[in-house]
This record gives C-alpha cells, sequence and structure tokens, in this order.
C-alpha cells in the first residue's frame, strides 16, 4: 500500500541545461503529477526520482523518462516527480512544460 | 506557469493555488513559505498509499499590496480536495500569526503609519475541511486557526477568497464564515455540509445532490450576497480579486468591523433574526428567501451575469 | 459492538447533575438573562454553582427535538443550538465584564454531539455562521479569562466537536471504557470516501494517532488533556482543570492553553510533531525576508 519510489539515472549529451537553479510546475492530482527541475552538477547526466502510488510501472518510467532526456539533451538537473496515476502522455506533456518552465528567463 | 500580468487577466476559477497566491497580490511580491523546493510533503499519506505534493496542497507566503504585507494561504482543490492536514494545517496557522507579529513590528516601527501599513490575510479557500487521511491533526488545525482569527480582531483584516471549482465546505466552512470579509465570484460556494451528505440525510426528494443549479442557489456566491454572507461578488478574473484585496488593506479596522456577520451578541442576534425567518418560511429554495428578500423573480437571478446581477438584486437589509 | 451499561452517551443532562453543587442548575438564566427555553431545545445552558461558584454549563440534550428543524436531534447542534450556545457564552462575559480575572467565572462544556445540523434550511440560512459564531465566542471568552474547560462525555463528532469542545482551555474525556467517541469519521466511510481497504485502515488505525479514532489517540496528539476514568470522577477532575487554567491566566499564560496549547502538548506528546516543525520553518523563513515586508 506504502507509496512507490523509484529512482533513476540517466547519461546525457547535455546540450541543454536549466536557466533557474530549480523550477517547479504542476499539481498532484488524480490523474496528474508535479515536477521539480533543480540544477545539479551531475557531469552532464540527469538523475531522476518519481514517487506514486501505483505499482509495476517501473519500466515504463525509466523508458519515458530516458526519451524525455534523449529528445532534449537536458543535462545537470535532478527531476523530481510526484505522480497521482498520470497517463504516459500527461507525464511526458509535464515534463515538457517543466523544461519549458525552467528554461525560460525570469518571468517578468 | 502564466506571468503576473497574464494571471491578473486570467479566471480564478481555472488558476491552481499558487497562480492565485502569486496573482493576488501586487506584481513580483509574493515569497512562498515552504515552497516546493523545501519538500515538505505529508508524512502520514505515503504509510496509506496516498500521492504526495511538495507544499503538501497549499501554498502560503507573503506579499504585497502597496506598502501592506498581505499573508497569503491557498489551498490547491486538485490534490486531496484541498483538505487539510498536519502540515499543511501547520503551515496555514503559522502564516495567519505571522500577520500579527508583523502587525506588531509595523506598529512599533512606524506608529504613524500603521493604517498605511497594516497587514492583511487573505485565504483562498478550496477544501472540503478535514483530510481524512490524517483526520485528527487536521480537524485540530481548524481549532487552530479559528484561534488565531480571533486574535487577529481588530488588528488585521482577514478576508476569505472563495472562487476555485472545489468550493469551501466542512469545517472551513465556518473558517471562512469567521473572517472579516469574504470575496466571492459567481462560481464560488460555501457550505457545511456537502450536498451529498444533505442528500443521504434528507432524501432525493428533498435535496437532489445531483442538481447542480440547485446547489449552487443552496451555497453559491450569488446567494451568499443576498443574505449578505458575502461582501463583494466580482468578475472571475485573478485582477479582480487582487483589486478588491487592495481596496480591503485601506478599509479602516472599525469599518472591517462591521463587514463581519458573526463574533459578537449583536451578529448573533442578527443571524438569529434570519434563522427564525428560514424557521417560519420553512423554505424548499434559497429562491423563497430572494423573494422575501424582494427580488421579484428569483428565477432568472441564477442566469445572469454578475455584472447584470449586481445591477438587479436586492439584499437582505441588515438590521 | 457490544452494549455499553455504563455509558453516558445521550446522558448530558444526567452528566451536569453528576458534576454541580447538589440541584444548583438554574436552566436558561444566565447573570440577569432569560433564555426563551423552547428556543434551540437539542442545547442546555444555564448557570451553576461548581464548589460553591457560579459557573455557566453548556450541554448538549439527545433527547430533544426540534420542531422547526428536523434534523435537529439526538444532540445535533442546529442552528438555534449554536447561536443559543453562543449566547450563553456571550451573556456570561457580559455578567463578568468589570471584574477582575480571578473572578471571571468558569464556562462547563458538556459534550456528547454527533454533529451539526445537516439539512438544506440549515446550509439556506449558513449553518456554517451558527457553529462559527459559538466557537468565536468561546475563543473570546477564553481570552477574556474565562476558565474554560470541556467533558467530554459521549461522542465528540468532527465539525460538532470543532464546534463544542476544541475551543476550550482544557479537554477532559470519559475513558473508552464508557464508549466515548472522538473522531472525524468511522473507518468504514473513510475507507469508502478514500476508496483505501478497510483491512489496512484498520492495522494503521492501531498506531497512528493522527487517523485513528479515539480518546487515547487524542490524548497522544494534545487534543485531549486528561482521560478521566470513573464518572464519580469527573466533578473534582474538572474543578482542578479550572483552577490550573484560572492559574495559568493569572500567569499570563493563555499560551499554554486552548488550540495553541494543544499543539505544544501533542508535540510533547509525541503525536504530532510535523506541525511544530512546519510552523518553525514557515516562521523562520519569514524572518529571512520580512525587511522588504515590513519595511516596504
Amino acid at each position: 500500500m506504502a507509496l512507490q519510489v523509484l529512482e533513476f539515472e540517466f547519461k546525457s549529451a547535455a546540450t541543454q541545461e536549466i536557466a533557474k537553479e530549480w523550477s517547479h510546475l504542476g499539481v498532484t492530482g488524480s490523474g496528474d503529477l508535479e515536477v521539480l527541475m533543480e540544477k545539479k552538477a551531475l557531469n552532464g547526466g540527469v538523475k531522476a526520482k518519481v514517487v506514486t502510488p501505483v505499482k509495476g510501472f517501473d519500466a515504463v518510467w525509466e523508458k519515458m523518462l530516458g526519451k524525455f532526456v534523449t529528445d532534449t539533451g537536458v543535462g545537470n538537473v535532478s527531476i523530481e516527480i510526484n505522480d497521482d496515476n498520470a497517463t504516459p502522455i500527461v507525464v511526458y506533456m509535464r515534463l515538457r512544460q517543466a523544461l519549458a518552465e525552467a528554461t525560460a528567463k525570469e518571468a517578468e | 506557469m502564466k506571468n503576473w500580468t497574464e494571471l491578473e487577466n486570467s479566471s480564478f476559477f481555472d488558476a491552481n493555488a499558487r497562480e492565485r497566491a502569486l496573482g493576488m497580490v501586487d506584481k513580483g511580491t509574493f515569497t512562498e513559505f515552504l515552497n516546493p523546493l523545501d519538500r515538505y510533503c505529508s508524512p502520514h499519506l505515503p504509510v496509506l498509499g496516498t500521492a504526495v505534493e511538495f507544499d503538501d496542497g497549499t501554498v502560503c507566503g507573503v506579499g504585497l499590496l502597496g506598502k501592506h504585507p498581505v499573508f497569503v494561504v491557498s489551498m490547491e482543490g486538485k490534490f486531496i480536495g484541498g483538505a487539510i492536514g498536519e502540515v499543511n494545517g501547520g503551515k496555514m496557522v503559522a502564516t495567519i500569526r505571522l500577520a500579527l507579529k508583523a502587525a506588531a513590528d509595523i506598529k512599533a516601527k512606524y506608529p504613524e503609519e500603521y493604517a498605511a501599513r497594516r497587514p492583511l490575510v487573505a485565504v483562498s479557500f478550496e477544501t472540503g475541511g478535514v483530510r481524512l487521511h490524517e483526520a485528527n491533526a487536521g480537524l485540530l488545525a481548524h481549532a487552530e486557526v479559528m484561534d488565531a482569527f480571533q486574535d487577529c480582531r481588530g488588528i488585521v483584516p482577514v478576508v476569505a477568497v472563495v472562487g476555485s471549482k472545489v468550493g469551501c465546505f466542512g469545517g472551513m466552512g465556518f473558517v471562512a464564515a469567521a473572517t472579516d470579509v469574504i470575496v466571492m465570484n459567481e462560481e464560488g460556494r460555501i457550505g457545511l455540509t456537502g450536498p451529498e451528505v444533505i442528500e443521504q440525510e434528507m432524501g432525493k426528494d428533498e435535496f437532489d445532490a445531483s442538481n447542480k443549479a440547485l446547489v449552487y442557489r443552496t451555497t453559491g456566491a450569488k446567494h451568499k450576497y443576498i443574505i449578505q454572507d458575502c461582501n463583494y461578488l466580482v468578475e472571475d478574473k485573478i485582477g479582480e480579486f487582487h483589486k478588491t484585496l487592495a481596496e480591503v488593506a485601506e478599509i479602516p479596522m472599525a469599518e472591517i468591523e462591521k463587514m463581519r456577520r458573526i463574533g459578537s451578541l449583536k451578529l448573533v442576534q442578527e443571524q438569529q433574526e434570519l434563522v427564525k425567518l428560514v424557521g417560519d418560511m420553512q423554505p424548499k429554495d434559497s429562491m423563497d428567501l430572494w423573494k422575501y428578500f424582494g427580488n421579484e423573480d428569483p428565477a432568472a437571478l441564477p442566469e445572469m451575469t454578475t455584472a447584470e446581477f449586481l445591477k438587479v438584486v436586492k439584499r437582505r437589509v441588515r438590521s | 459492538m457490544e452494549e455499553l451499561d455504563n455509558t453516558m452517551i445521550g446522558r448530558g443532562r444526567d452528566a451536569i447533575d453528576m458534576i454541580i453543587d447538589k440541584d444548583s442548575f438554574q436552566e436558561n438564566i444566565i447573570d440577569g438573562y432569560s433564555f426563551d427555553p423552547d428556543y434551540g431545545p437539542g442545547s442546555v445552558v444555564g448557570t451553576a454553582k461548581l464548589n460553591g461558584k457560579p459557573t455557566t454549563i453548556i450541554a448538549n440534550d439527545a433527547m430533544a427535538f426540534n420542531d422547526r428543524f428536523p434534523v435537529v436531534f439526538g444532540g445535533v447542534i442546529g442552528l438555534e443550538e449554536g447561536y443559543k450556545m453562543a449566547t450563553a457564552v456571550y451573556r456570561t462575559m457580559e455578567a463578568d465584564k468589570d471584574k477582575p480575572l480571578p473572578e471571571k467565572r468558569a464556562i462547563v462544556l458538556i459534550v456528547d454531539t454527533p454533529g451539526n445540523g445537516p439539512g438544506k434550511m440549515e446550509e439556506i440560512a449558513g449553518m456554517n455562521k451558527s457553529t462559527g459564531g459559538y466557537q468565536l465566542a468561546l475563543a473570546e471568552a477564553r481570552k477574556a479569562g474565562h476558565p474554560i474547560v470541556a467533558m467530554v462525555i459521549g461522542r465528540a463528532i468532527s465539525g460538532a466537536f470543532l464546534c463544542h469542545g476544541l475551543q476550550a482551555d482544557h479537554i477532559l474525556a470519559l475513558s473508552k471504557d464508557f464508549g466515548t467517541m472522538i473522531h472525524v469519521m468511522p473507518l468504514t466511510s473513510i475507507a469508502r470516501i478514500t476508496k483505501m481497504d478497510i483491512e489496512r485502515l484498520e492495522e494503521l488505525s492501531t498506531s497512528n494517532p493522527v487517523f485513528a479514532a479515539g480518546v487515547d489517540f487524542f490524548y497522544k496528539l494534545g487534543g485531549v488533556q486528561e482521560i478521566v476514568n470513573q464518572v464519580e470522577d469527573m466533578r473534582e477532575v474538572i474543578i482542578r482543570h479550572i483552577d490550573e487554567v484560572a492559574k495559568l491566566k493569572a500567569e499570563g499564560k493563555g499560551e499554554l492553553l486552548g488550540p495553541w496549547g494543544r499543539g505544544i502538548l501533542g508535540n510533547e506528546r509525541g503525536g504530532r510533531t510535523h506541525r511544530m516543525e512546519a510552523i518553525a520553518k514557515v516562521n523562520a523563513e519569514f524572518a529571512a525576508v520580512a525587511d522588504k515586508y515590513i519595511n516596504a
């Protein structure tokens, strides 16, 4: 019954670092998730931590996060997710939005 | 996330808790307490297998309205219905008490300018009350908030801001009632017992919880405005709430006290008149009361835009 | 659940007699003020002598029905009941308003209530104001120096306990052997609403005080100051707590009482430690930026 805590590490081309020291997006609602990105010196790599009530999707999370890292070339960042049953499509969309937020110039 | 200017023109109803908090205060002035980077989640949810949130579902912080520090509590209805547990309850209480501390500091430092710098508490309610997963701690937190509100009496105005999806129900329904000033948009709802529970207690014939229009007529902002439980009914824009809060920040404390609905013997007596009216009338629907207060065609009111409604509505006359 | 022959549930009026000085209860009278006896029949208010001193009594009457508001029976606090209770508190303050702190009379709340009025008329008139109004009155009286002690003799359920009990200085409860119930919601309902597994909830309910129902867990959280193990002891324990509370008020230690005091107690007893930590962090984070806001 307890929450699942999944941790992953990815190597990255590290063509993109985030602009802000940290950035946050989203709400842990039913079928949704929040994403916290924090700039970290990880030799270009990416660390990810997912906290979710859903069991048995470790491989799916790893694949999706890996795809996100490959697609975007994001590096030197830690990604933390609190999930509540989001579908893979929502997860991927939120990751892209979170990255856009994290790389945007400071909001006016 | 939208920038501040975009937020001002955005729907309050559609906004999440953080967007509301940022947009209710002056541009660029909001500092969040225990923000997501602090990762202060509820320690009680993981054992129950319930998803957590870094802010525990409530955004707390401080901003400015001119020179007035505004202590903001903003609840997130998408996270466990905006319900109150140990951590977010503690954050809420702490934030309200900080307004009192700030008031004392400002009074000491700027005795001549207190009115212009007087702090304000603004709570954006979106909640069903106690979080069942940590129910006892949530219950006790409600009592602490009521206690803190009483401490604020006559020193800093406490404003309830209600206009989000979940509404404001359960214990938080009376917490909102205990504030000085209530600001709502048309979609806002405040009550104690949720519609489903009323249906369960009284039967579907008496109250059909799936009848959305009935639910709004019973607990919605227009009804609250008519019976004088809502002080300001505003358009559904974050900027409108911001503007209204800025206005309230300037109102003298003696006038603020007059905007209350409970909190003194005189106000209890005034409410008892309303209870007597309801007991004698035995209304089947809020519209019976609207008509009594002088609205000839009560059925037309729910359909009106906020502006039209404000132009024609007749309200309960306060004694 | 087995039948308890010693339960005090539904016996609010009997409890008054067990607690006060013999035959001293003047129902519906507080100082010079008289209440309409037909109004808010689900609540009982009046003045008694306790250890020789005038004391305001506020209790529930689980045997009464309110003819005007059909959901009000069995100890439910309805619209009239909440305002009647609030009025009793304001009249108490009025009675002693010119008296010095040590002479402010005590208020004893005898708690046995399953809920606030859950009806349509209640929502139309605004039940939230009735229960909220009573709580604000109690908070004001507590801060004005009246010692307020709540004695849970039966049911202290959720919002009704917030209304009638949780604004007291100290809360006492008969032990669970008397069938005393303190909770927000029964486990079966929690399971239904949260869709969590009832067996897991039952397992957790034996160990997790923030979540589990019952007097003992509320004690651990600081929500109950002291558990009373014998009905015959209620009177003495209440008198002792009134004296303790009065002493703390005289010493200017009001922060150790009421809801805030229960937070401190819950931290000491180890049942509610995260609340205190969250509060300390919020305070520290504001202190770091306070200048910008104080000197805007």
